[in-house]
């Protein structure tokens, strides 16, 4: 009897301890979530008091809207700057985990994107990719290309432009982390497969590359995840355009919430995004098994 | 053997907290930093907000805020300098908002609370619509003031349902601003008021040089025609379906295609867009010599400092699609719609500094290209604070003629949800992607599916 007593008076004090910070996250956080997966249901418009329960019809409608699937195409392109942006951070890295000149100093450029604001950077691409006079296209052309993509400026290429500036973004912090994790391999195991005969692309891909695979697994969950909730980058480029070419899920949300104030069918389809982002990590931690070894 | 557990419990409690102490002494004391300073902070503001009651307790001192886009220093801030002045019991406050997607809703926050938002400006019928909606725009009808009266006839064009929920306050304006330097050149005279965009095709082209564009277009310009049009037509045919695919648009749309990458005697729509072209400024420097634009362009062309031209201006129409075009509308009207909060505390005396801002109070920003609409005011006193040391910098008879000129005008009341449909369908056109018929049928669908709703 008195043993629980104590117990329930401990259990109560930690709980005292942690109640700060839950009550923040459960104010900030959960309740809010909660009031939008409420508001799926209804034709809420923001500031407007007059509004009603609609049942599923903000799920209907969003499974009838070509701006969804569009927009769910382009979420796709944008998520190929994940893989992308891995497999070139792992390149880097093995070349910077040598001994190579200026170490330090090249570390540190390709580090540098990561910690630069985001909407500088952002100017910076727009005038490097500016169709008619950016270096980029000058560069091009001066290399005989006769008419060089629009980029920015062009809906077919937007997207694949804005993927490149993403690589460019994510590629410092995938780098440190890879050679942190390269770091650890043991150079025993390489020199035993040196001694072995293995050449330097066998010893990258069929021993490097998976020893360092939870690595590749941590990278990919988080970049798939940043990826699709990742916002500002577009936002300051292109503001979803050249005709809507652009507009991700996360802006097509802002755009609903925001510009038009549906606030309902914004909910629709931000806990859409959600169920995207929970069903591409579950499908990837089941399918971890296959490829990451620890 | 209760006190044994209890002694138990303590000592144990006491070496957890030693080692905690011990263990992680920054974090610690963070932590209880963190707690003593946010007590504090919970304490000042407790004390402020008592502080400020007693203030108005005291004083019956109103203090009103005013929400606006007008930046300070563009007279926004003299404005109010002297109504405070002039009122010591009635202080009002400027907040700058930027009429952006974030501005709008940030005003509309505050506006729902009802705090620190009595007046603000209304720039579009959709965002005026939406705050009526909101119930948070005071119905103007009661209030005594006469706005058709004092504004004139285009102001019931921001009637909303038959009623005010704001008073327009400026004569909004759009037109050409003309390079007359470089028409001169070209031996062309300044076009008459109704001409056409073959017309304005034809300058373009024989204005275009290396580095001088013929014509360049505002972003807040590049509907002003096909607007009109539909202003004149009608947005839906009389059957009830769009009339977003008519001849005219599509009239126009080839035009400017043709401008576009025929002629190449304006910006490719794709640039234009991704390169944020300064227009205003490049005007003004001399690489165009056409510009589409509203009013706000004096604030620029008449700082003479920071953007100094050696060239008159002079004044166009913006050129209906055909000559015998019927009822077009010309982009203008009036603008900057001053509305109550109807969830502000003081609505009377919010009320009557809008009809003094309304009746002249505004004047000091006529200089940046605001010209009261107020019957009021002297057209006259307005347009030489605006003109003040740079009439020799405008061609006196176009202007006249076209700024000063008085013309059918209108106000867009079609949602922004379809404003940005239509965006995204003529953007496809523009940027190669698809062709004119499909795109003014897409664009039809698009409104007809919307407003359907």
């Amino acid at each position: 009897m008195k043993r629980r007593g104590w117990v329930q008076r401990q259990g109560w004090v930690g709980y005292a301890f942690v109640l700060p910070n839950m009550l923040g996250i459960l104010i900030f956080l959960i309740l809010p979530a909660l009031f939008s997966f409420g508001l799926m249901f209804t034709d809420y418009q923001f500031s407007n008091p007059r509004w009603s329960f609609t049942g599923l019809d903000n799920l209907r409608r969003l499974f009838g809207d070509d701006n969804f699937y569009d927009s769910l195409k382009h979420t796709g392109i944008f998520l190929l700057s994940v893989p992308a942006a891995l497999v070139l951070a792992f390149l880097v890295a093995l070349v910077l985990n040598r001994s190579v000149y200026l170490k330090g100093l090249l570390r540190g450029m390709f580090f540098l994107p990561y910690i630069s604001s985001g909407v500088a950077v952002a100017f910076v691409w727009m005038l490097l990719f500016q169709p008619s006079h950016g270096p980029i296209n000058e560069a091009l052309r001066w290399l005989g290309v006769v008419s060089p993509p629009g980029w920015f400026a062009d809906s077919g290429s937007a997207m694949y432009a804005i993927d490149v500036v993403q690589v460019w973004f994510m590629l410092g912090y995938n780098m440190i982390i890879y050679l942190a994790a390269l770091q650890e391999v043991s150079a025993e195991q390489l020199e035993a497969a040196r001694i072995d005969g293995a050449s330097t692309r066998t010893i990258t891909w069929r021993i490097l590359w998976p020893l360092v695979s939870p690595t590749t697994f941590l990278l990919l969950i988080t970049g798939l995840i940043m990826t699709m909730k990742s916002f500002a980058l577009i936002q300051a480029i292109t503001q979803g355009g050249p005709s809507g070419s652009t507009t991700i899920l996360s802006l097509f949300v802002y755009k609903t919430a925001f510009s038009y104030y549906e606030m309902g069918y914004a909910s629709t389809i931000s806990w859409f995004l959600f169920a995207c982002i929970f069903a591409i990590t579950l499908i990837q931690w089941i399918g971890q098994k296959r490829w990451v070894h620890y | 053997m209760k006190k044994k557990w209890l002694l138990g419990a303590a000592s144990v409690m006491m070496v957890a907290g030693l080692l905690a102490g011990c263990g992680s002494d920054n974090g610690g004391n963070n932590g209880g930093n963190g707690n003593a300073n946010g007590g504090a902070t919970e304490g000042n503001g407790a004390q402020s907000a008592g502080g400020s009651d007693a203030g108005s307790g005291t004083g019956e001192k109103i203090k009103l805020t005013l929400w606006g886009a007008v930046p300070e220093e563009a007279g926004a801030q003299a404005v109010l300098d002297d109504w405070n002045k002039a009122n010591p019991d009635i202080q009002v406050e400027y907040v700058r908002y930027v009429n952006d997607d974030p501005g709008n809703l940030k005003l509309d926050t505050a506006l729902l609370t009802g705090q620190d938002a009595d007046l603000y400006m209304n720039y579009t019928l959709n965002r005026l619509q939406k705050r009526v909606d909101a119930g948070t725009a005071v119905d103007l009808s009661g209030s005594g003031y006469d706005i058709d009266g004092q504004m004139g006839p285009d102001a019931a064009q921001w009637k909303i349902g038959g009623k005010y929920y704001g008073i327009p306050t400026k004569k909004n304006m759009g037109f050409i601003w003309l390079n007359k330097k470089m028409l001169d050149d070209a031996g062309l005279p300044v076009p008459p008021i109704d001409w056409t965009w073959s017309d304005l095709r034809d300058y373009a082209k024989k204005l275009t040089k290396d580095g001088v564009y013929g014509l360049l277009q505002h972003d807040a310009m590049f509907t002003a025609t096909i607007d009109g049009t539909v202003a004149g037509l009608g947005l839906t045919k009389p059957d009830g379906s769009s009339n977003f695919d008519n001849d005219l648009w599509k009239q126009q749309f080839q035009i400017l295609h043709d401008m576009m990458f025929v002629d190449k005697s304006t910006p490719e729509y794709g640039e234009q867009l991704t390169s944020k072209m300064p227009v205003d400024t490049m005007f003004l420097q001399g690489e165009a010599a056409m510009l589409s634009a509203g009013e706000f362009i004096f604030r620029n062309a008449n700082n003479l400092k920071d953007y100094p031209h050696d060239f008159q201006i002079a004044f166009a129409t913006i050129p209906k699609v055909t000559a015998d075009q019927k009822d077009y509308k010309y982009a203008g009207g009036l603008g900057d719609v001053l509305s109550v909060n109807a969830k502000s505390k003081h609505q009377e005396a919010a009320l009557k500094f809008a009809e003094w801002y309304a009746d002249g109070g505004m004047l000091p920003m006529a200089s940046g290209g605001r010209i009261p609409s107020s019957k009021s005011v002297d057209n006259k006193q307005a347009m030489d604070l605006m003109l003040k040391g740079v009439e020799d910098k405008y061609d006196a008879d176009s202007m006249n003629k076209v700024v000063f000129g008085s013309f059918p005008s209108f106000q867009l009341a079609v949602p922004q949800q379809v404003l940005d449909a239509r965006k995204e369908e003529y953007e496809k056109y523009f940027l190669n992607k698809q062709d004119l018929d499909t795109t003014l049928a897409n664009m039809a669908k698009e409104h007809e599916e919307l407003t359907k709703k």
